[in-house]
């Protein structure tokens, strides 16, 4: 197996396991080490989080596969994640992922040619009340209107 | 021990039994999925819901332990719709497509689907979800993932009782699918068994696939051959085939499961059998009728005994064959041939391959049995020392091979003795070399008891009378024995049982009625 954690994230992941009481509990935590350091979860990547927890990569699979918050694919630099659920869509949310798509020219699902974008739509993303939201990597983007998301979006060029 | 009322019938049961449990006890059917007598509870099936006095909501059966007082009912209105609503939700992506699955016949969906659903499906087949049907998974089995109810049995057994976890579900919702991880098979020796927990057709067996409908098939509950764990089995046959093997429950033996192995065992009734008895004389074989082999036999042997004395002739028990026959073979020897070389070997060319579960290095069936029974191994050694030293000039063998000998081996040895004469049910190295091949019955074919690895005697029993010309073992040792001047009057596997339960000190005070279905230990115990 080709994969595996670099020195520090190796001694990241033992002072995390110490914090669970069993292996399971472990696993998702594990997943999102394994996405931010090898940034998807490859088939190979699974079996190599299998490995380090003891389970079978089937067991990983399945917990990995449950979640939508692991991209089992390679994404973009940035990784926009517009909220598509009810408070979202009252407020707009349908008509700004038709314009980020439209500038981007993808579909929500597809990464700009370049590799810089990935766009997705994702379901509550716990923030109604600031809606319309968007999340680019780890950081929400709330409020929003097509002139701040060209704002932001030029801001990430 | 708790009391409760089940449909207004009064029940008690001893503390810490669920309300499924206790229902089964008392007749009355709560369907269920995903509850597995040997597996944990897992609750997600939701088939089993019941309504409970005092509680708002349905509970279900399985996850619900019985308590002082409670009143629950399974008949009412309120839970034949919500049993109804649940299985038409398992529905909504089935493929519906019974007429080429092998689960038909036999599966849980169509079972409750006449007795709870009859409702009419509100999709059309084009929405429904498909996913990937014929997947060779590894092992014995084949999935089929639209099947799939989802129901985890599958899972639960490859955690608890395998601990391999080759199964998993992948994604969730209505995309949530069983599967293997990618380029990781099933890789363990029980994989059979996932056929059998599966309620539907998501996993079938390879090697059952299309090969019979089930409604077609008979069965008869039996004992694996396969090794001295002695699994309880059911024996399923079609006129004289036999098509599968199934574990039948015994929680001191091998729960409900059985190895892979094992469960091939079943094709030894079928394939390579001695069917009619054969006579070898002045170098040519010919087919005989049962009256001229048995009297060919018993011939020589008498004739043997009277020209070199009793000590020329011996008999090779076998640990394949039956505590009834076993007791007869040594009394043929002892009694009426009256020599003191009688012996069995429980060396086998088997791969002799054993775990810490149920798989055992000795593949023979009856090796204790044959222990109890006072059949010596070294005595068996001691024959082939005097077989080779000629001094061996009658045999009697049972089964088609010698201990763990390659078949030149074999063939060599006995071709060293002047009259050779096999009670065997397959063709082998003894076969080939035997002057007279009395042809037995195979283990679906007649009744008896095996004694397993721990001492526990138990029962199996005759499925189908012999195919073609065979014969049961009884009756062949009978036949030779009479014709020697015996005058044995055994009738049937009872008769010798009472015989054993009566001379041998481990079988006393045993019946076939003490037996039952699930065996007791040789000795007084159990
Ligand atoms: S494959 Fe069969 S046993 Fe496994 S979860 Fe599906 S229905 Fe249950
Ligand atoms: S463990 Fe032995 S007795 Fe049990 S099924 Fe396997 S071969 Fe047969
Ligand atoms: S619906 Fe978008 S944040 Fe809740
Ligand atoms: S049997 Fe009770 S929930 Fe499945």
């Amino acid at each position: 197996m080709s994969l595996a954690f670099s020195e520090d994230t190796r001694a990241r992941h033992e002072r995390m396991l110490a914090r669970y009481p069993n292996r399971e509990a472990a696993i998702l935590p594990t997943l999102h080490l394994a996405q931010r350091e090898f940034g998807h979860l490859s088939a190979e990547a699974i079996a190599y989080v299998a490995s380090l927890l003891g389970f079978t990569p089937a067991r990983v699979e399945g917990v990995a596969t449950f979640y939508t918050m692991y991209n089992r694919k390679p994404v973009g630099k940035y990784h926009l994640q517009v909220c598509r659920n009810l408070s979202c869509s009252l407020m707009g949310a349908e008509h700004l992922i038709e314009h980020v798509a439209g500038r981007l020219g993808v579909r929500p699902g597809e990464t700009t040619a370049d590799g810089k974008f990935t766009l997705s739509t994702v379901e509550c993303l716990g923030s109604c009340g600031t809606a319309p939201v968007m999340q680019v990597n780890d950081d929400y983007y709330e409020d929003l209107s097509e002139d701040k998301v060209d704002a932001i979006l030029d801001g990430l060029r | 021990m708790p009391n409760f009322t089940l449909n207004g019938i009064s029940v008690d049961v001893p503390e810490g039994t669920t309300v499924l449990q206790a229902a089964k006890t008392v007749g009355i059917e709560i369907p269920h999925y995903c509850y597995h007598p040997n597996l944990s509870i897992a609750g997600n099936c939701r088939m089993c819901l019941v309504e409970v006095e005092k509680f708002p909501k349905l509970q279900i059966a399985c996850n619900t332990v019985v308590t002082e007082g409670m009143v629950v009912k399974s008949d009412t209105e309120k839970v034949r719709q919500a049993v109804t609503g649940v299985l038409e939700l398992m529905l909504i992506n089935h493929p519906v497509d019974c007429p080429i699955c092998d689960q038909a016949g036999e599966c849980g969906l169509q079972i409750y689907y006449m007795k709870y659903g009859l409702h009419k499906s509100r999709f059309a087949f084009e929405d429904k979800v498909h996913k990937k049907k014929v997947q060779d998974i590894g092992g014995q089995i084949v999935l089929d993932a639209e099947r799939c109810i989802l129901c985890s049995r599958c899972i639960r057994f490859l955690q608890e009782v395998t601990g391999t976890s080759e199964l998993e579900f992948f994604r969730r919702g209505d995309h949530s699918e069983i599967s293997i991880f990618p380029g990781r098979p099933l890789d363990n020796q029980y994989t059979g068994n996932l056929a059998d927990i599966c309620p539907v057709g998501a996993l079938t067996s390879k090697d059952f696939r299309f090969k019979c409908r089930v409604w077609f098939l008979r069965g008869t509950r039996s004992i694996c051959p396969g090794c001295a764990n002695g699994c309880n089995v059911e024996a399923h046959f079609k006129e004289d085939i036999v098509y599968r093997l199934k574990p039948r429950r015994n929680d001191d033996v091998n729960r409900t499961w059985m190895c892979d192995p094992g469960r091939l065992e079943y094709k030894k009734a079928n394939e390579a059998r001695l069917l009619t008895p054969v006579v070898r004389e002045n170098g040519g074989l010919k087919a005989e009728a049962w009256e001229a082999a048995l009297s060919f036999a018993a011939f020589r042997l008498w004739e043997t005994v009277e020209a070199h004395g009793a000590a020329s002739v011996a008999v090779i028990a076998s640990p394949a064959f039956s505590n009834e026959e076993l007791y007869l073979a040594r009394k043929l020897a002892e009694e009426v041939l009256r020599t003191p070389n009688v012996g069995f070997s429980p060396r086998s060319s088997g791969n002799g391959l054993s775990d810490d579960f149920l798989i055992k290095a000795d593949k023979n069936p009856n090796t204790r049995g044959a222990q109890l029974l006072g059949i010596s191994e070294e005595k068996f050694d001691d024959i082939v020392r005097k077989i080779e030293g000629g001094e061996v000039k009658a045999l009697l063998v049972f089964g088609n091979e010698l201990a763990d000998f390659p078949g030149e081996r074999t063939a060599e040895l006995l071709s060293r003795v002047p009259f050779v004469a096999q009670v065997g049910t397959n063709e082998g190295a003894v076969s080939l070399a035997a002057h007279a091949v009395l042809p037995s019955a195979s283990f679906v074919e007649r009744g008896g008891t095996f004694t397993n690895h721990a001492g526990r005697v138990q029962r199996f029993w005759m499925g189908f009378p012999p195919r073609g010309n065979a014969r049961g073992g009884i009756e062949i040792l009978v036949g030779l024995a009479n014709r020697l001047g015996a005058g044995w009057t055994f009738a049937g596997e009872a008769s010798v049982f009472r015989a054993i339960a009566r001379s041998e000190a481990p079988f006393a005070g045993m019946s076939y009625e003490s037996l039952g279905e699930l065996g007791q230990i040789a000795g007084g115990k159990g």
